[in-house]
Parts: structure tokens; sequence; C-alpha cells
């Protein structure tokens, strides 16, 4: 299918919450504020959700229906799924991963379904530590590599690893932690800005 | 021999509501379950309403308890016309059979009901526990085994073993309210209307235990918005969880209300929520 860009400010997340939660699955959601122009599909940002029962579906309901009521507010649409398991040597995505990306490609055409592989996550690792599916025929195949695009990749692989080297991966909020206290904010924006001020000489598009 | 109502100069209500509380509790106070309930039923049971029958099972259970067959009996033959295809009776049945040491008896019963639902985690327990009265820990534990591989054959990931667990842990922790929550939402994924019932229950439960656990009070609202959604349910039962779900969504807005007050950090996280609330009270109407 189409070719698929990740944002600064969207890897950065995601890495930063797989970093958070070093012995729990992770997942969470990718998001784009722009319309896909001929098939390709640019992820901007991504809403952190769960380091816990990933496979129980209340909260993961819960979280979906806020998460698009919020992009409709602010234009943006989801358009795909993160996840980081536990186990770091496995990187295959579960039921219940499997089962959410369907969910969203039911809404959204070019969905994806991203696994951040744990193996493959220290500083200076020369690919990005991701493996993508799309869906083809009603499965879920892997995506070709060349098809995934992440503009200037060192230089978002050295802004991650400064962010955890200072600590400030624990400014990440996820939706689990959200509801553990509800002034805290799922959407992020005290992070988004340090990424931005952070990535904005990197990258033209945030 | 005077009455509990005379001794403790106590009115049915306040009996019946002790015995609300022992329940809640998971108490296992089987002498004086015994004493208030057995009066609470031969004296109030008309008064009682739809309440009548957890008492039956309550006394009846403190009953084996405290070696009162006779009583036992009684509760269990009223259970028994009220409710003649129950699982939930024949269990008992078995329970009684098992404090008077007849386990092959017991165990027919046990099996009857894993033959009609294999996925009966209280009947599989029952005969475990028969393995371990009878001082065979070594076939309990290989009973165990086997029960866990078996639920691992049919569905990967079939939330049987962590209902599993949940209900051991909420036997020993009853108050705490982490435990009750997370059994609500596992029956909430399991799905079904008997178990979208039991969840909400559980997340009432939870929310009794700590009345600021967000998860339960959005899990309540979740719940009871799905009942009374369904088809399949009453007018009454409709009427009732449209109140939950009302006065539920009520404390969530109140809850986000009072987080907004002192950042403006949450700001998005509330209109989100408002919004949800607003647009899943429409669908319900």
């Amino acid at each position: 299918m189409g070719e698929v860009e990740l944002s600064c400010r969207a890897y950065v997340k995601m890495y930063l919450h797989a970093c958070l939660f070093p012995r729990c699955s992770v997942n969470g959601l990718l998001l784009s504020s722009s319309s896909s122009a001929g098939g390709a599909v640019c992820v901007t940002d991504c809403v952190p959700l769960l380091h816990s029962h990933l496979s129980l579906a209340p909260i993961t309901q819960l979280a979906l229906t806020q998460v698009d009521v919020w992009c409709s507010q602010t234009q943006q649409r989801i358009v795909g799924y993160y996840q980081a398991n536990a186990c770091t040597s496995d990187s295959s995505p579960t039921p219940c991963a499997l089962k959410i990306a369907d969910k969203i490609a039911e809404q959204f055409d070019g969905a994806v379904l991203l696994m951040l592989d744990g193996s493959k996550m220290s500083p200076d690792y020369r690919v990005p530590p991701i493996v993508m599916y799309e869906r083809k025929d009603s499965r879920w195949t892997l995506k070709d590599k060349h098809t995934i695009m992440l503009r200037q990749w060192e230089e978002i692989r050295d802004v991650a690893s400064q962010m955890l080297d200072s600590g400030d991966h624990s400014l990440l909020v996820d939706f689990d932690s959200h509801l553990d206290d509800i002034t805290r904010d799922w959407t992020n924006q005290k992070l988004n800005s340090k990424i931005a001020e952070l990535c904005s000489p990197v990258n033209g598009n945030i | 021999m005077a009455s509990v109502s005379e001794l403790y100069d106590v009115g049915w209500e306040e009996m019946r509501d002790k015995l609300r509380k022992w329940r809640e509790d998971n108490s296992r106070n089987s002498e004086q379950i015994v004493d208030v309930g057995e009066e609470l039923i031969s004296d109030h049971a008309s008064k009682l309403g739809d309440d009548v029958w957890i008492i039956y099972e309550q006394v009846m259970i403190a009953a084996l308890d405290c070696s009162r067959d006779d009583l036992a009996l009684t509760c269990l033959q009223e259970l028994r016309k009220q409710f003649p295809d129950s699982h939930r009776v024949k269990r008992l049945t078995g329970m009684r059979l098992e404090a008077l040491e007849r386990y092959d008896e017991a165990n027919k019963h046990y099996d009857a009901i894993l033959e009609d639902d294999p996925t009966n985690t209280a009947a599989r327990k029952r005969k475990i526990s028969i393995l371990k009265a009878q001082g065979k820990n070594g076939e309990a534990i290989r009973e165990l085994n086997e029960y866990l591989e078996h639920i691992a054959l049919w569905h990967s990931h079939d939330l049987a073993i962590p209902a599993f667990c949940l209900e051991e842990l909420m036997m020993t922790n009853p108050h705490n309210h982490l435990y009750c929550e997370q059994y609500a939402e596992v029956k909430y994924t399991q799905g079904g209307l008997e178990n979208l019932e039991l969840s909400r229950k559980y997340f009432s439960q939870a929310l009794r235990l700590n009345n600021r656990n967000m998860r339960a009070l959005f899990g309540l609202y979740m719940s009871a918005s799905h009942i009374a959604a369904s088809p399949k349910v009453s007018a009454k039962v409709k009427k009732d969880n449209i109140k939950y779900a009302a006065w539920a969504a009520n404390q969530i807005n109140r809850a986000y209300k009072l987080a907004g007050r002192g950042t403006k950090e949450n700001k998005c996280s509330m209109k989100a929520v408002e919004e949800m609330l607003d647009s899943m009270q429409i669908t319900m109407s």
C-alpha cells in the first residue's frame, strides 16, 4: 500500500512510553493531523494508552472513545496502533493488538499496526526498532521497509536518547496513569512542547 | 430462649441489613449468621422480597459450617423449589453432601454441572477441595494443573484463568477494591448479558470500597449503559440501569470538574469526557 511517515513527536513518545514501563507491555494509538494525500499516511502524534491488562476491554473501549472525541475536536484522526511487548525477544502482535488494529482499520483504510522491537532499542541502533504491518486481504502483513519513512532518523534517535537520559520520560502520561490521577494530561501537551524544542531544528514537519 | 430481636432489640430490617453487610464483607461468622438468619427466615420471610433467596443461600452455607444440617436442608429445599435447574443450587447441594462426607455423591453433582458448563470454575474448585479434604493433595494439584491446561487448549486467551485467580484473591482480600475492579473488567471482557450484569455489580462493589476509583466509575457507567441498551432486558432492568449509568455519569463529571480547577493541564481530557458522556446518553435513549 502507501507510504507511512513517522514524525519525531510520534516516535519519541512511543519510545519514551516503552522506556517508562520496561517490565510491562505498553500500547497506544497513532494519530494523523493531515488527510492522506496520494495514499501516504503521516503519523504526526500518538496517544500512549495502557501499561497493564492490555487485553481487558473496558478501559481500552473507554480510551478509544475518548481519543476519538478528542481527535474530532482537534482535527486529527486515529490511523494506527502501537504496542511494545514486555518480553523484548518477542515483537509479534498479540491477539488483542490485532483486534484493536482491526477496529481502527474499520474506520480508516490505510491503518497501520506498529510493534516496537525491544531487542533493538539501544541508543545507538542504526535502524528504527519498529516492525510495521498493514492490512492486505483482511490480514495483517509485514510492510515493505522501504515504504516506512523517518526523516533524519539519527537526529530523532538522539532526541529520544537525550530525553531518556534527562529523565523526561517520567513526564509522559498514558491513559492508565490518567485514571490513577485525573489531573494528569494524557494528551501530553507539556511533553509535546519539550519535544518540539529539541526536534524543530531537525524536522520540518513535527 | 430469647429471640435475637428481643435480645438485641432490633427489628427485621436491621437483621436483614446485618446479613447483607456480612455478605459484602465475606465474613465467616457462621454462628451469628445462623442465629440471625434462622429467625429472619422463620418469622419474616414474606417481607424480604427477592432478597430471601440470597439469604437462604447465605444461611444454608453458614448452617453447614455449624453442623446444622436441619436448617441447611430447609434452606436448600426452598432454593431447589424456586430454582430447579440452577447450577448455583446444584453446587449448594454438592456442598451439603461434602459436609456430610458423602464425597462420591457430591462429585457426581459437580460432574453434572461441568458436563453442562465446562467453564464453571465454582464446581471445579469444589472438586479440588474434596480432594484436599480427603488428604489427596497430590491429586488435587494434578486436577488443578489439568484444569489450567484444559483452558489453554480451547482458547489461547481465555479469561477463565484470571477470573479464577481473582475469585480466590477477592475471597481472601474482601476489602481490596482493586481486585473487585479487575474482576469486573474480566467479566465485562468475557461478555454476554449475565457477565455484564456481574461486572456492573463488581464495579459497584469496588466503588463502595473506594469511591474514588475512576476505573470502577467508568466501568459502572459503561456496563450499566450496555445493559440498558440490550434488547433482552425487561423494562424494569432497563430503567434501573439507566439510573445507575446516570449516577455514574454525574460522579464522573463532578470528578473532572474538581480536577480541572487546579491546572489548565487537563482541559483536553475534561472536554473529551464531557462529550463522550453526552454522546452516549443520546444513543441510550
